[in-house]
């Protein structure tokens, strides 16, 4: 899953599989497709040489025409956190630090996530889980081959240790990802997510999508990603959680 | 044989263009339901038939009037609510776009048919429970009951229409006629203000104004907001109100005559006054996702009583509030039944310039019983009277204010 699929999936508030074209055995195996794919984003070395990232990127929802700013930091081995300034409905913030997912916004106050939506929340703060897929997906399997907008794609079931499977589609052609469905998971249910992510650029040697486009339910969504940068410094207490979150943890534990 | 033939309904022949344009109704609004509607097979039927089977009434349809009755019939068949035709002429008496931001200082509702002052920001002028006769040369006793005999206008059409005919440029002076509370006419020359509030939108939505206010009733909290829109101020304004209120023997929140908004506000604040975890106001279907209206209780959470106040013109996320606060036991309703308006639905203008109103969603309120259609129940049903008003008197609000004090002294 890309970064941008990460965010993606983020921002969202709240298949069946089609007849494969060849046989399995036809097939390249799972953890082939997988390894490719980091190969042809820059390799694992051009990914493990960084150890902070800052995304920002402008966000459409075009159903409501409301838009909307987002900036992600990340940093090994799995902190994040996100700011979504979406239009009239203000300032959105989530995050994950120290094993604990969180969330807050205007409409739900500040909350910690668990169970299946902490699975996914902690998987997309994982820095750099192309590389270390192994970890984020103890099973992958190639079920078939599709086309996803006329390009050929290989399809894997990636089954992650916590959560719910993902599907993803890798071009036959270049090896990047073109598409994942999954399932964001909140208080509010589970809603069936496609991404479609395209205009890969490169970022100081790593290949990055910077568009995607999403079906979440009824719902779509465009996010442009506008500018990727590599370890500059950030705040030392960027990743620390809120005060209103700890609060809520101290509270918890008692 | 003159006679005769003047008793027969005449209707204009429809021109190549007419006919085409009706058409393209039918197909704009046949592709609505197939397209969005929250089941893929709406209501069970096979929709592909249903296009067959109207399609060729339509092409034969003589008159737009003919064409409109035979979509009408169509969407009859998903025996639901919120699928409606309007013609031009009645979406123009209803469409109040044109009307202006100018408020009059006070606010007029119909009660019993009649179009009564139940607010006023200058009552030595325009006193409340007046009726309001007559704004900017038009009478309002003939629109409402014009408005009020057709079954396809709600309440709350009903309610923007009139608001409509009060309104206009800001500064303009409106005559307006009044029957005071002996029934003389009273003539006001009256000044539009501008709206209380702020102007905000909602993507596609127009800005519109949006108010908050919060006081206190004694040593109980009175919160009232016209919308659920300019989340950033509302949600903010509305947290600090009930935490203010810690102490209070109770919180009223006043959903009269507020249309909705944004559907999520409703879980947001409904997390303010519940402290239960794993709560929910309802569920809402839509086409390939379903959404539990989840709330999550804030650490600051109020747990005493909590009034709700509600009228036929309380709609939308109003209703999915009151009716899952109800639901859930946390709240007692005080007024009358809500709009039964509680789904997601799309006004749009048709090719022939008629209106078209659809559902794009089903909601189903905690206590497993469907809004729509159906609407919020008050606990304590009480209807606002002109003579409570001319008496200075709110008879919803005093009965919930009563309510809580009852619910202090049983303790």
């Amino acid at each position: 899953m890309t970064s941008l699929q990460r965010i993606t999936l983020l921002a969202s508030f709240a298949g069946a599989l089609a007849s494969p074209l060849a046989s399995a055995q036809d097939l390249p195996k799972a953890e082939t497709i997988l390894d490719r794919y980091v190969e042809v984003t820059g390799g694992k070395a051009a990914y493990q040489k960084h150890t902070h990232q800052k995304m920002t990127g402008t966000l459409l929802v075009p159903d409501v025409g409301m838009t909307g700013n987002l900036t992600r930091y990340a940093a090994t081995p799995d902190k994040e956190y996100s700011i979504l300034q979406l239009g009239p409905l203000g300032k959105a913030e989530s995050g994950f630090n120290n094993g604990v997912a969180w969330e807050k916004n205007l409409i739900t106050g500040p909350r910690v996530k668990n169970g299946d939506e902490k699975a996914l929340a902690e998987r997309e703060a994982r820095f750099n889980a192309q590389v270390d897929w192994r970890k984020t997906y103890p099973k992958v399997e190639t079920t078939g081959s599709e086309a996803v907008n006329g390009e050929e794609c290989y399809k894997i079931l990636a089954t992650p240790a916590a959560g719910k499977p993902e599907t993803q589609f890798y071009s036959k052609k270049s090896g990047l990802l073109v598409k994942t469905i999954a399932t964001a998971v909140s208080p509010m249910g589970e809603i069936p997510v496609e991404v479609e992510v395209s205009d890969y650029k490169n970022f100081d040697g790593v290949l990055i999508a910077t568009r995607s486009k999403s079906k979440m339910g009824p719902q779509h969504l465009e996010i442009t990603i506008t500018d990727i940068s590599f370890d500059q410094a950030v705040p030392a207490d960027l990743f620390e959680l809120p005060s209103e979150i700890k609060a809520l943890v101290d509270k918890a534990a008692k | 044989m003159l006679l005769l033939l003047a008793s027969v309904p005449v209707f204009a022949q429809l021109t190549a263009e007419q006919k085409q344009l009706n058409l393209a109704s039918f197909e704009a609004v046949w592709s609505a339901v197939h397209d969005k509607h929250w089941e893929e097979k709406p209501a069970g039927l096979d929709w592909q038939v249903i296009h067959e089977e109207y399609r060729p009434q339509v092409e034969a349809a003589a008159s737009t009037e003919a064409a409109r009755a035979v979509m009408r019939d169509m969407l009859g068949r998903l025996q639901q609510t919120h699928f409606a035709i309007f013609p031009a002429a009645v979406y123009q008496v209803l469409d109040p776009s044109a009307a202006g931001d100018g408020w009059p200082g006070f606010e007029a509702h119909v009660l019993n048919g009649r179009v009564i002052v139940t607010e006023s920001l200058n009552p030595d002028s325009v006193k409340l429970g007046w009726e309001v006769l007559q704004a900017n040369g038009a009478d309002l006793p003939p629109l409402v009951a014009k408005l009020q005999a057709d079954p396809a206008i709600h309440e709350l059409q009903l309610e923007r229409a009139v608001a409509a005919r009060l309104s206009g440029p800001i500064a303009a002076v409106r005559p307006m006629v009044f029957a005071d509370a002996a029934g003389a006419r009273v003539t006001r020359d009256v000044k539009l203000i501008p709206p209380r509030g702020n102007f905000a939108g909602f993507g596609n939505l127009p800005a519109q104004p949006v108010f908050f206010e919060s006081r206190m009733l004694g040593n109980t909290g009175y919160i009232r907001f016209n919308m659920f829109l300019d989340l950033v101020h509302v949600m903010t304004e509305f947290g600090d109100a009930v935490q203010k209120c810690a102490h209070c023997d109770g919180i009223v929140i006043d959903l009269r005559g507020n249309p909705g908004g944004i559907g999520g506000m409703a879980m947001g604040m409904a997390g303010w006054l519940v402290n239960q975890q794993g709560q929910r106001l309802g569920t809402m279907y839509m086409r390939g996702a379903t959404l539990n209206f989840a709330i999550n209780p804030r650490a600051e959470a109020y747990g005493g009583p909590v009034a709700l106040l509600v009228d036929g013109s309380s709609a939308s996320t109003s209703e999915i509030f009151a009716g899952g606060l109800k639901d859930l036991g946390r709240a007692r309703i005080f007024g009358t039944r809500t709009a039964a308006a509680a789904l997601p639905s799309v006004i749009t203008r048709l090719p022939n310039g008629d209106g078209f109103q659809y559902a794009v969603a089903n909601y189903i309120s905690e206590g497993g019983r469907a809004l729509e259609g159906n609407g919020v129940v008050p606990d304590v049903e009480v209807k606002l009277t002109r003579e409570a008003l001319l008496a200075g008197h709110d008879s919803v609000l005093d009965a919930a204010l009563d309510w809580i004090r009852r619910q202090k002294e049983s303790k």
